[in-house]
């Protein structure tokens, strides 16, 4: 159990290509990072080099106390799960677990001990001496995990360990997860590029784009005042609805397609002429023409999902598509006009060249 | 061809009925000329069924040299030629594995050269370097010694390339588990590295020892003296055995014997090597 501070750091791959550049975060002991992006986005690239499997090309790391930008993996005091569980195929189950405490060289009758305590907790008991083949998807994740456990290491590194497991065995798992994590009290640091995975189970999320940091946040930070709009569009599920336009001369409305059907309450912090995106969540929205923005939307269709209901439609004199999530069950035909509006805290603007959070 | 019809059926089997035959024949003439006394084989018809000479024919072949291959008990040219084969397939492969091993595994400078190099002596036979050969061998005074036999057939670009095709077949993770587990390069070979290689080994083992023990140019060429013959000269010599006849049922029982550690081999290692197969491990 350890921090982890990482200073500056970069990764340029020897053909040139930036993979990663200028990554800062601090990570408290104990904490629950996820790392989420897009593929490719640099996020297993930070997680190897955390693990030492990639050489860092600048920056510092540190766990603990310890600088270990140059030591080799086995020195670092980390465990890693890895996408494909990578167990070692002509070992058991306890020959996995306990390959890397023999090379530790410690005494047999501690390894055993720790391993009946690892198996334990992940329920693989009776499975000690079979071999990885003989194990479903979701049992070889539970050796992979318990390979790491068993090590008793600083920092945990999963890269995206649940991807490979059908929908609802991840879901099972990511709760066994979480409770793993709460026993443990380790510092652990995943990567997906699951929002959902990210969002349910993390302490803070660095959210990454081509290479670089969005955001780092808790998730409802990321998801309550994106700093982006990057972070705004891969945050939450349905998708935040983004409204391109043009900032009116009273900078009190946006023009759309021709239409200045989009009305806010206060004056936008962007100059007159000025290129911007609304964000607004499909759940923020609501038949109320007293927000901090307004405007009517025409119906398309609706979806009924029981507890909520999904409109689809049109912002008023214009093509662009718009979803409202509305608790209960609403009947709304096609072709119907409704006024909406949303509370001032829920109104996103960004800069549509630069990206960035305007208000 | 799922069809089911007895006619169809019949047909296949009758063909490869007769493919068993054919290949088989001169086997079973090897095994029945071998029982046979000194007349039997010089005049026609020659027999088809065991003779009742077996028991003399093998013992004189076991004990006794011949004076027709030089006076060499066969028992000493079989023992020459276990040593030879044996030496070829271990030092083939530990040579090609480690090899292997270094070139998947290590970067170092001009790794894909040394790659080439031993790629490029795929295409160069033993007949084909064989005159520098020799002369390397007759420099070192390596000439009637078992090294001089063995040594120089002893590196290998197929194993090599075979053992390095399949290290690059192993997940890249499962080296980065091992990293992270504190494996060290000594003990990621020994223990994931060999154990995973295992049916590898074991094919090549059956393809190496029937390749060391069939070699007929090489020691033929490097041993002069008699204690280093090999069965497989043996058994030329004894045709060529100059004015006297062909002592056929001496030379049927040596060939017979020289079948069987090769046989054995393979019936043996197959066991291993089918289960390697079957036992797909992910």
């Amino acid at each position: 159990m350890a921090t982890l501070n990482i200073k500056s750091l970069g990764k340029i791959y020897p053909g040139g290509v930036t993979a990663v550049s200028d990554v800062n975060v601090d990570i408290a002991d104990g904490e629950f990072i996820v790392l989420v992006g897009p593929s490719g986005c640099g996020k297993s690239t930070i997680l190897r080099m955390i693990a030492g499997l990639e050489s860092i090309t600048s920056g510092d790391l540190q766990i603990g106390e310890r600088r270990v930008n140059d030591l080799e993996p086995g020195e670092r005091d980390i465990a890693m799960v890895f996408q494909n569980y990578a167990l070692y195929p002509h070992m058991s189950v306890r020959g996995n677990m306990e390959y890397g405490l023999k090379n530790e060289g410690l005494p047999k009758d501690q390894i055993a001990e720790r391993i009946a305590e690892a198996a334990r907790t992940l329920r693989l008991e009776e499975y000690l001496d079979r071999k990885p083949a003989q194990l479903s998807g979701g049992q070889r994740q539970r050796v992979a995990m318990g390979r790491a456990i068993v090590r008793d290491p600083k920092v945990f590194l999963f890269d995206e360990p649940l991807s490979n497991l059908d929908a609802k065995l991840r879901t099972q798992l990511r709760a066994e997860l979480k409770a793993l994590h709460q026993r443990l009290g380790a510092t652990f640091i995943y990567v997906t590029h699951d929002q959902v995975e990210a969002m349910s189970l993390a302490d803070r999320i660095i959210i990454m784009n081509a290479g670089r940091v969005e955001q780092i946040g808790t998730p409802m930070d990321l998801y309550l005042r994106p700093a982006s709009r990057f972070v705004a569009d891969f945050i939450g599920s349905p998708a935040m609805n983004v409204v391109e336009g043009t900032v009116t001369e009273d900078r009190r409305g946006l023009l759309v397609d021709g239409s200045r059907d989009i009305r806010f309450a206060d004056e936008i912090p962007a100059t007159a002429g000025a290129r911007i995106a609304m964000g607004i969540r499909p759940e923020h929205l609501s038949p109320d023409a007293s927000g901090a923005a307004q405007f009517h939307l025409v119906v398309d269709f609706v979806e009924q999902l029981g507890a909520d209901t999904v409109v689809h439609g049109k912002v008023s004199g214009t093509t662009v598509p718009l979803a409202v999530r509305l608790s209960g069950v609403q009947q709304h035909g096609s072709g119907e006009i409704l006024e909406l509006g949303c509370a001032a805290d829920q109104l996103h603007l960004f800069d549509l060249s630069t990206g960035q959070r305007l208000n | 061809m799922v069809e089911n019809r007895p006619i169809l059926t019949f047909l296949t089997h009758a063909i490869l009925i007769v493919g068993v035959v054919f290949l088989c024949f001169p086997v079973w003439m090897a095994l029945v000329a071998s029982t046979h006394g000194p007349g039997a084989l010089s005049q026609s018809p020659i027999p088809l069924w065991f003779g009742d000479q077996a028991w003399e024919n093998y013992s004189q072949l076991l004990a006794g040299g011949l004076p027709e291959a030089g006076g060499v008990p066969i028992g000493m040219m079989m023992f020459n030629s276990a040593i030879m084969a044996l030496v070829i397939t271990f030092g083939k492969i530990v040579i090609s594995i480690l090899s292997a091993y270094a070139i998947v595994y290590f970067r170092f400078p001009f790794r894909m050269g040394f790659f080439w190099m031993i790629f490029v002596t795929l295409m160069l036979p033993v007949e084909v370097r064989i005159l520098p050969t020799f002369d390397v061998v007759v420099k070192m005074g390596l000439l009637n010694t078992y090294a001089g036999l063995t040594v120089p057939l002893i590196a290998s670009a197929t194993a090599t390339f075979l053992f390095r095709q399949f290290f690059l077949t192993i997940p890249d993770e499962l080296v980065e588990a091992a990293r992270i587990d504190r494996a060290g390069p000594i003990r990621f070979f020994k223990d994931i590295l060999l154990p995973l290689s295992r049916t590898n080994i074991a094919a090549l083992f059956i393809i190496l020892f029937i390749y060391g023990w069939n070699q007929y140019l090489w020691p033929l060429l490097i041993t002069t003296d008699e204690s280093l013959y090999t069965v497989v000269m043996g058994i030329q010599r004894m045709v060529n055995s100059g004015e006297a006849l062909p002592v056929w049922h001496y030379i049927m029982g040596t060939a017979v014997l020289a079948m069987i550690p090769p046989v054995l081999v393979v019936v043996l290692m197959q066991k291993l090597f089918v289960k390697g197969l079957v036992e797909s491990e992910k």
